[in-house]
């Protein structure tokens, strides 16, 4: 069934990715012996994982044309409330605690679809102005009070520190931890999603172009609340995670993070005019952002460059894909951007 | 009073935002009086709406030419962290008597880290056609990245103490910082309606594909805004270090928020082309007066950002309906071949 996926070309994004990771892992391994371990893997998986279920849910909102910055202000007011809420209520139940983030999220993410649909404002622009609103109205209902290892519920901790499998070594142990699977199951279910079901045809549809996608039938509102919920939800589940992995919940957290992930998922190949976008990309982009902002040490720097490195990376790859695009426009006698 | 409401007839986003400003102030007036409107409190708001006015100017120069400066803040961060550098007397010893020097070369400092950020933000734009808001996403990360890299994330003070006379001297009853925000807005204001390249910024905006037609020259259009917002970007970073005497990157995150709510909010279009440079002065009041009175109140600065985003939203909800005859989608008609094409190759 994943042949189909695992067969088809790769985009020239996706190559140019692999082989600035490629160059890079050797310039580190080269540098560090230590790099080459799975000490190092499991940590990225580990330090990651939050991103890329972030990074997941904002390319269906790229393919879907849109652009939202509110899903990280999303995945703190979802994590927060239902920690809190756990806490009100004495239920200290991972279960009960990730289902009340996913729904909340979800909802917040129903009210960013409704206001774009209706009000037909820019998704920058109405997010931009969600996200505030969202982030204030939490830390005005709920208060901004952070929470030691001590009050965060048990049911988290243990979350935050199963693993899957663990190596002893002999004076340290490391093992991969359980957010790992959950990333490549939210990874198949949004590949599944995207491909093999209508929505997510609609959801490219959309993308490409919404006056022509309504005209054959397509449901535009219910295409973008699916959008919307689905990065809510995404973004509830991941604030969980990054709280138990954290083992410290600071309602004050992953603000402004959000267009570096938005960062992470264009370099990967996704157009901002909606319509394109891979998984395979999306992942390879986060990938590289988080071989960046975790192993620098090992090239003996401080994390002070992470953001120097990811930036020039950035600027330059796309740099690179429009300046093809607009030598192939003029060839074609295309005047329109992009 | 017939020529005024003839005036006000032209632009109704002038009429509106005039009108609310007005309602806003008598009320805040009524129930706050001197706390507010006492000649200090218009002092600090004036100083206080300063370095963040020259940010709002430049974020509504890039959405005049349909496009969006995510990397403002970062690159007064950038700009204040290397000017700041200048006059910390590390790597030039200050003594009183260079001290003037210092500080002139720290200004040109700031004034050309700003000017490049900007060439580069219209390099990526015009000669690789890159889209502005992901053009400007990536300098954004790029600019913040150079600035943590030289500083390693800690602030820089300032070892020059007659620069700081800079946030606190005053022109009359007006401090110095808010007479230079004036003069910047007046010269971008005649820039924009006096001269030939003002009215090239507009029709460019309105349509990039006509404007090109037309025999206008886009790519320096493009570029030369950039450079204007790359200047006032320098200048926001003069005034941000001459009043917390030191700078860190990072500083005034929430201003790039702010600084597109407030462009907006005056009547911008985020699709270019439209926008005064005096209704933005007038969202800016209207704004420092909101901010500053909920600080008056005591609300926490959380509620701030309940009613800034609110008010976003409100106001291009409110412009979507006021917008005559804006066309809906209709479903009526059957598929078109393009869709039918794009759906076959979603399916590949």
């Amino acid at each position: 069934m994943t042949t189909r996926v695992l067969n088809r070309k790769m985009t020239p994004m996706e190559k140019f990715l692999l082989a600035i990771m490629a160059i890079y892992i050797l310039v580190v391994a080269s540098q560090s012996p230590k790099f080459f371990s799975l000490e190092t893997a499991f940590d990225l998986a580990r330090n990651g994982s939050g991103a890329m279920i972030l990074a997941l849910g904002c390319l269906i909102v790229l393919i879907s044309g849109g652009l939202d910055v509110s899903f990280a202000a999303i995945a703190i007011v979802g994590g927060y409330s239902s920690v809190l809420l756990s806490r009100a209520l004495g239920v200290d139940n991972l279960l009960f605690i990730i289902t009340v983030a996913v729904i909340i999220g979800a909802l917040l993410g129903s009210i960013n679809a409704l206001i774009i649909h209706f009000f037909q404002l820019s998704t920058l622009i109405a997010t931009l102005g969600t996200a505030s609103v969202f982030h204030g109205t939490m830390v005005i209902l709920l208060g901004a009070k952070t929470f030691t290892r001590a009050d965060v519920p048990q049911s988290m901790l243990d979350f935050g520190a199963f693993s899957i499998f663990t190596i002893k070594e002999e004076n340290s142990q490391y093992g991969l931890t359980i957010f790992f699977p959950i990333v490549v199951a939210v990874g198949v279910l949004t590949w599944f999603l995207l491909y093999r079901t209508m929505i997510g045809r609609s959801v490219f549809a959309v993308g490409s172009d919404p006056e022509s996608a309504s005209r054959i039938g397509i449901n535009i509102l219910r295409t973008r609340l699916f959008v919307y919920m689905y990065v809510g939800a995404l973004s509830g589940l991941m604030g969980i995670i990054y709280f138990s992995g954290l083992a410290y919940i600071n309602p004050a957290a992953l603000v402004g993070t959000e267009l570096a992930v938005i960062a992470a998922v264009v370099i990967g190949g996704a157009k901002l005019t909606g319509g394109e976008g891979t998984i395979l990309g999306t992942v390879l982009g986060v990938v590289l952002w988080q071989l960046f902002q975790n192993t620098l040490v090992h090239l003996g720097l401080s994390s002070s460059f992470n953001d120097l490195f990811f930036g020039a990376v950035l600027v330059f790859m796309l740099g690179f894909i429009y300046l093809r695009q607009r030598q192939a426009n003029k060839r074609a006698l295309v005047f329109t951007s992009n | 009073m017939n020529k005024v409401f003839k005036f006000l007839g032209r632009d109704r986003d002038l009429s509106i935002l005039g009108l609310v400003t007005t309602a806003v102030i008598v009320v805040l007036y009524l129930m706050l009086g001197s706390r507010l409107f006492s000649l200090g409190g218009l002092q600090s708001m004036s100083i206080q709406v300063s370095e963040f006015g020259f940010l709002a100017l430049a974020m509504g120069l890039a959405m005049l030419i349909a496009g969006i400066d995510l990397s403002v803040v970062a690159a007064a961060g950038l700009s204040g962290v290397m000017a700041a550098l200048t006059m910390s007397g590390k790597f030039i010893p200050i003594t009183p008597e260079n001290e003037s020097q210092i500080i002139v070369l720290g200004v040109t400092v700031a004034l050309v880290t700003g000017l490049l950020t900007g060439l580069l933000n219209g390099f990526i734009i015009a000669k690789l056609s890159v889209p502005p808001i992901l053009a400007t996403l990536g300098t954004m990360i790029l600019y913040t990245g150079i600035g943590t890299a030289i500083t390693s994330g800690s602030s820089v003070s300032l070892q020059v103490p007659s620069f700081a006379k800079l946030a606190t001297s005053t022109v009359g009853p007006l401090p110095m910082v808010f007479v230079m925000l004036l003069a910047a807005f007046i010269v971008v204001s005649l820039i924009l309606t006096r001269t030939r390249f003002g009215r090239k910024v507009y029709l460019f905006g309105e349509n990039e594909v006509a404007a090109r037609f037309s025999g206008i020259k886009s790519e320096r259009v493009i570029l030369m805004t950039y450079a204007m917002i790359g200047i006032l970007v320098g200048l926001a970073a003069i005034v941000i270090i001459a009043r917390a005497n030191s700078m860190r990157v990072g500083f005034g995150e929430s201003y790039l928020l702010q600084a597109i709510l407030v462009v907006v909010l005056a009547g911008f279009n985020p699709l270019g082309g439209k926008g005064r440079v005096l209704n933005l002065g007038i969202a800016l009041v209207l704004l420092q007066v909101i901010s500053t009175s909920m600080t008056a109140f005591a609300f926490s600065p959380y509620a701030k950002n309940i009613v800034w985003g609110g008010i976003l939203i409100a106001v291009m909800g409110m412009n979507h309906y006021l917008r005559a005859g804006a066309p809906r989608s209709r479903r009526t008609e059957p598929p078109t071949e393009t869709v039918a094409i794009a759906l076959e190759q979603s399916r590949r």
